[in-house]
């Protein structure tokens, strides 16, 4: 059962195209999950498609482009016909298993194997970070592995936090968070998770600015986070 | 051409996709050319004001998408409108993320892949119907400043946030005016 969902500003922002990439990669995730906001999304889509019929019709002779459109079409129908795989990094699905979890089809292109084929920097004994992506000026996209019953060190954003899970749970002062969950965190908030016992935790994270560890040991920590920030270099 | 006289716009165009899904019937792109293209480019230069070669490519471009997928297309899940929207607005982004001074490696055709209404029954086809109805009546009756924000976010592909810049408000005011708008089109049911 799904309890965290995207907000409704996020999920129009989604249908309407104009949420950033990296933001949308976690609302992408979720949605394979939740059937609620797949719907609330048709709905938004729907919307979408009106505003997008009643636009401006501009009087403008398109008769050039149309000329010119079918030309390609009649002379080059072979490069404007994608063969069905063309664009698409081959998936194995008995490979998508290897290490008994399921890749969501968003990650896909970052993930061909599993999760074990990434890089993975060990931050504590519980704790490691995979990048995925880093945004040139932008949101850091990593993945999140935290061993079960472990606590992550005390820690405050310095920009705003999407956390998506994709195995196991977690918890903080406002609650437990399971698969599917979608969590948006901003700059003032200062938690510290803690993994169930039962099981490792797998989260998507994107960070529009570095984490800051606040416990004294921990802060041992910030140089090598904004390391591996895009922001900080 | 062969043409039912008889067929209404609407009617008119769901023959075309299948007739070009069936025997790539290219008449049938060209009527649908005549009517998507404009409205694709409209929607690009909302975006991008005066980037009249952008909104040609990305035309274009969707064109060529609904060549090639008229296949896919299931007016059971959607009207064929929101179905060109979406192809619309996958273009844009794939078009800015591959043309913009920051470069995204994030793929979005895997982000808009997966809402495929598998278990669709009679029950939902109706209720989408209703839907579809409800918000088009609604639409209409939007006060200016609601539906202002829409097309922000919307049409010219700008974020709640931008909205509020651009329209020296609060992002208060926005969120506000976007929730009301939505329960009005009974779109957004509180949680």
């Amino acid at each position: 059962m799904i309890n965290y969902h995207p907000s409704i500003e996020i999920l129009t922002d989604y249908a309407a195209g104009s949420l950033p990439l990296a933001h949308s990669l976690c609302v992408s995730t979720h949605l394979e999950h939740c059937n609620e906001c797949q719907q609330q999304i048709k709905k938004l889509e729907t919307l979408g498609a009106h505003l997008f019929d009643q636009g401006h019709t501009e009087h403008r002779q398109l008769s050039n482009l149309k000329d010119s459109f079918f030309k390609r079409l009649t002379e080059e129908p072979e490069d404007l016909v994608e063969s069905p795989q063309a664009n698409k990094k081959p998936v194995n699905e008995d490979v998508m298993q290897w290490d008994d979890y399921k890749i969501p089809n968003s990650l896909r292109q970052f993930i061909t194997k599993g999760y074990n084929e990434l890089n993975w920097m060990r931050l504590s004994p519980s704790f490691k970070i995979a990048t995925l992506y880093n945004e040139e000026g932008g949101a850091q996209v990593a993945l999140t592995r935290i061993k079960a019953g472990a606590h992550m060190p005390v820690h405050t954003h310095t920009g705003d936090e999407i956390t998506l899970v994709l195995q196991g749970a977690f918890s903080d002062e406002s609650g437990v968070y399971r698969k599917g969950d979608f969590i948006n965190r901003d700059a003032s908030h200062k938690h510290q998770p803690i993994v169930t016992k039962d099981a490792e935790c797998i989260c998507l994270t994107v960070l529009d600015a570095p984490i800051e560890f606040t416990g004294w040991f921990a802060r041992l920590l910030n140089p090598l986070i904004r390391r591996y920030h895009p922001h900080s270099h | 051409m062969e043409r039912a006289p008889l067929l209404q716009p609407d009617e008119q165009r769901l023959t075309d996709i299948s007739a070009i899904a069936e025997r790539r019937d290219q008449a049938a792109l060209s009527r649908l050319f005549d009517h998507y293209v404009p409205k694709i480019r409209s929607f690009c230069l909302a975006a991008q004001p005066g980037a009249n070669l952008m909104a040609d490519d990305i035309a274009q471009e969707v064109m060529i998408r609904i060549w090639n997928k008229a296949h896919t297309y299931k007016p059971e899940s959607a009207s064929l409108n929101t179905w060109v929207f979406t192809l619309a607005r996958n273009a844009r982004i794939d078009y800015l993320r591959k043309n913009s001074r920051h470069q995204s490696d994030i793929d979005p055709e895997y982000l808009w892949q997966n809402i495929v209404d598998e278990n669709a029954d009679p029950f939902k086809d109706a209720q989408h119907k209703r839907d579809q109805e409800r918000i088009q009546q609604g639409l209409n009756k939007l006060p200016p400043d609601q539906k202002e924000v829409l097309l922000k976010v919307y049409l010219e592909g700008k974020t709640h946030k931008e909205a509020a810049e651009e329209l020296s408000l609060p992002l208060g005011t926005i969120k506000s005016r976007v929730r009301l708008a939505l329960h009005k089109l009974t779109i957004y049911i509180k949680r």
